[in-house]
């Protein structure tokens, strides 16, 4: 006979799904508190970058390998957009999955020659083939737009709604539901067997093929798996910004994604999406201090960093730990007392 | 037929022979030791058995006549042959409970997950981790819980025959005491067992048959109690008297 045991020691799906279910309702409310379309703008691409950084949270936080090469999925995922729908001629909808499926393949690509390789080295070749997809497009000008991009991509469509001129209403819940679907993807791959094998493998590499599991198997599941949302992502970029520019390969966007990833804390999945929030919004408001603002933000994160090396997760980990703590301590205090 | 048998297995690091054409057998249900000096071989010669990190420079290794030698590490794990390692050693990311969970999902490869997670609860309970730790984090643990937590996880993946690694180093008497029981009952379950250390005591208790290594190769073999009496291994360990001057 079998007995269940579920989770000790973690949320349970229950609890989760809760937790997912509030937070998405709480996001799907701001257009209606936010009606300006430079605000939902600023929204749309807090997702996009909420989907990215959290995919990268799955190779980078859970699976531990130092994929540099991350923020070129995302460019592949926007250039196989731009091309599929372009010059192929492909539905939008249709090319937006086929570039997350595309990413997924460089992906798998990628992993041949990182398998046996460790830390730093691992960097150097990711590095190095995100600046060898960057100058790939770049050579193929008569395609791509080498250094000029690619113009008037198609957009995406929702029946007959205009989605030009309904103040970004439906890109807003487009890209909510992009993020949705990436969230829960990545949730559900960390919570079992695969995503136990993938910390394990990171933990301790000897150990785990010890217990039977294959290290190329595992690598290649970590980064395939962190590559299609992240392939989709670059996809509705493309769809929205109806563009695409070598920029995204650049270490300037590069940068702000681990930022992300870092800040929320590594190994989360959650605290990736909050960082995006954070640091996108927290960057608009700066917007008036011109050349300070990227100097006050790095202070910030360094300050967070310090504080909490766990990130805003630890934060958020410890800020519910001591209310938790203060709460069961007020309980006893409250109840009447006992006489006689 | 013997459960694990080695065939004139070396190893190179360069000019050095860490392990050089060392043959022996383990029968099924049997606990074998492995002793010797440091440096004389004995984690080599487990590394490349079971292929972790490496295998063999030459030699052969068969697993109940089938030849292991050149498999991964990991496709050797699902042929039933587990190991542990000399340190204490977790999925420090993961709870008791999924350190447990790996070994019997991937080792044991068993897909359904209430049966996976009977075989994790059922080797932590087997090994004194009960239920009110499944939940802790690996890396919060004592040495010991660890070493322990380290058995667990081999168990569930139910192997046919378990290397342990000394797993007496860094452990207080009395859980040396409680790590010699706990393999006792380990080979009561009928898992074939291959034992290194080099605090003799520990051998003697346990081993039914015992090989001494010294400077990578074979120094005697045979029961324990006549091991141990070998003149080449009593000036291995404790070096040859000086002659009075």
């Amino acid at each position: 006979m079998t007995r269940p045991i579920g989770t000790p020691g973690r949320a349970s799906w229950k609890e989760e799904a809760v937790g997912m279910v509030l937070g998405l309702v709480v996001l799907a409310l701001l257009p209606f508190l936010f009606t300006d379309t430079y605000s939902r703008h600023v929204l749309i691409m807090v997702f996009i970058y909420a989907v990215v950084a959290s995919n990268w949270d799955l190779s980078l936080g859970y699976g531990g390998v130092f994929n540099f090469g991350h923020l070129a999925l995302f460019g592949i995922g926007v250039y196989a957009y731009g091309l599929l729908t372009k010059l192929a001629g492909l539905d939008p909808w249709l090319a937006l999955v086929a570039s997350g499926i595309v990413a997924t393949a460089a992906a798998i690509l990628v992993t041949i020659p990182i398998l046996r390789l460790k830390g730093i080295y691992i960097i150097l070749v990711t590095f190095g083939f995100a600046q060898l997809v960057m100058q790939v497009i770049l050579s193929q000008s008569d395609y791509t737009g080498g250094t000029q991009g690619m113009v008037r991509i198609p957009g995406l469509y929702w029946f007959d709604h205009n989605m030009v001129r309904d103040g970004k209403f439906a890109y807003f819940f487009l890209a909510l539901g992009l993020l949705a679907a990436s969230t829960l993807f990545l949730r559900v791959i960390v919570r079992s067997r695969i995503g136990a094998g993938i910390v394990a493998l990171r933990d301790n590499e000897e150990y785990a093929i010890a217990r039977g599991i294959s290290l190329v198997r595992q690598r290649m599941i970590t980064l395939a798996a962190s590559a299609f949302f992240t392939g989709m992502a670059g996809a509705f970029y493309a769809a929205y910004q109806r563009n695409a520019s070598i920029d995204v390969f650049g270490m300037s966007l590069a940068t702000i994604i681990l930022s992300m990833v870092l800040l929320g804390g590594t190994s989360t999945i959650y605290g990736a999406i909050i960082a995006s929030f954070v640091l996108t919004v927290f960057a608009e408001l700066m917007a008036d201090f011109g050349a300070w603002r990227p100097i006050i933000t790095a202070l910030l994160i360094i300050v967070v960093m310090l504080a909490y090396p766990t990130g805003l997760a630890g934060l958020i980990r410890a800020g519910w730990a001591a209310t938790a703590g203060r709460l069961r301590r007020a309980a006893p205090a409250a109840r009447p007392a006992r006489t006689g | 037929m013997a459960l694990l048998e080695v065939q004139e297995v070396a190893k190179a690091f360069g000019s050095l022979k860490a392990v050089d054409g060392v043959s022996f057998e383990v029968e099924a249900g049997e606990i074998f030791g492995i002793a010797g000096p440091n440096g004389s071989g004995k984690s080599t010669l487990f590394n490349i058995v079971t292929g972790i990190p490496f295998g063999p420079d030459r030699g052969r290794v068969r697993l109940d006549g089938v030849e292991i030698q050149g498999r991964s590490g990991n496709a050797i794990a699902k042929l039933g042959l587990a190991r542990t390692f000399q340190r204490e050693t977790s999925f420090d990311g993961l709870t008791v409970f999924e350190n447990a969970l790996i070994g019997a999902t991937y080792g044991g490869s068993v897909r359904a997950t209430a049966l996976a997670e009977e075989r994790a609860a059922e080797a932590l309970e087997f090994v004194g981790l009960g239920a009110p730790s499944f939940g802790r984090l690996a890396g919060e643990l004592s040495v010991f819980e660890r070493k322990c937590l380290m058995l667990a996880t081999a168990v569930a993946m139910q192997p046919r025959i378990l290397l342990l690694d000394e797993p007496a180093s860094s452990l207080t008497k009395p859980e040396i005491e409680a790590s010699i029981g706990l393999i006792r009952r380990i080979a009561a379950r009928g898992i074939t067992i291959v034992l290194i250390e080099h605090v003799l005591t520990f051998l003697m208790s346990l081993s039914q048959h015992l090989m001494v290594l010294n400077n990578g190769q074979v120094l005697a073999r045979g029961r324990p109690a006549e091991v141990i009496a070998d003149s080449r291994v009593v000036e291995a360990y404790l070096g040859t008297r000086r002659p009075a001057a």
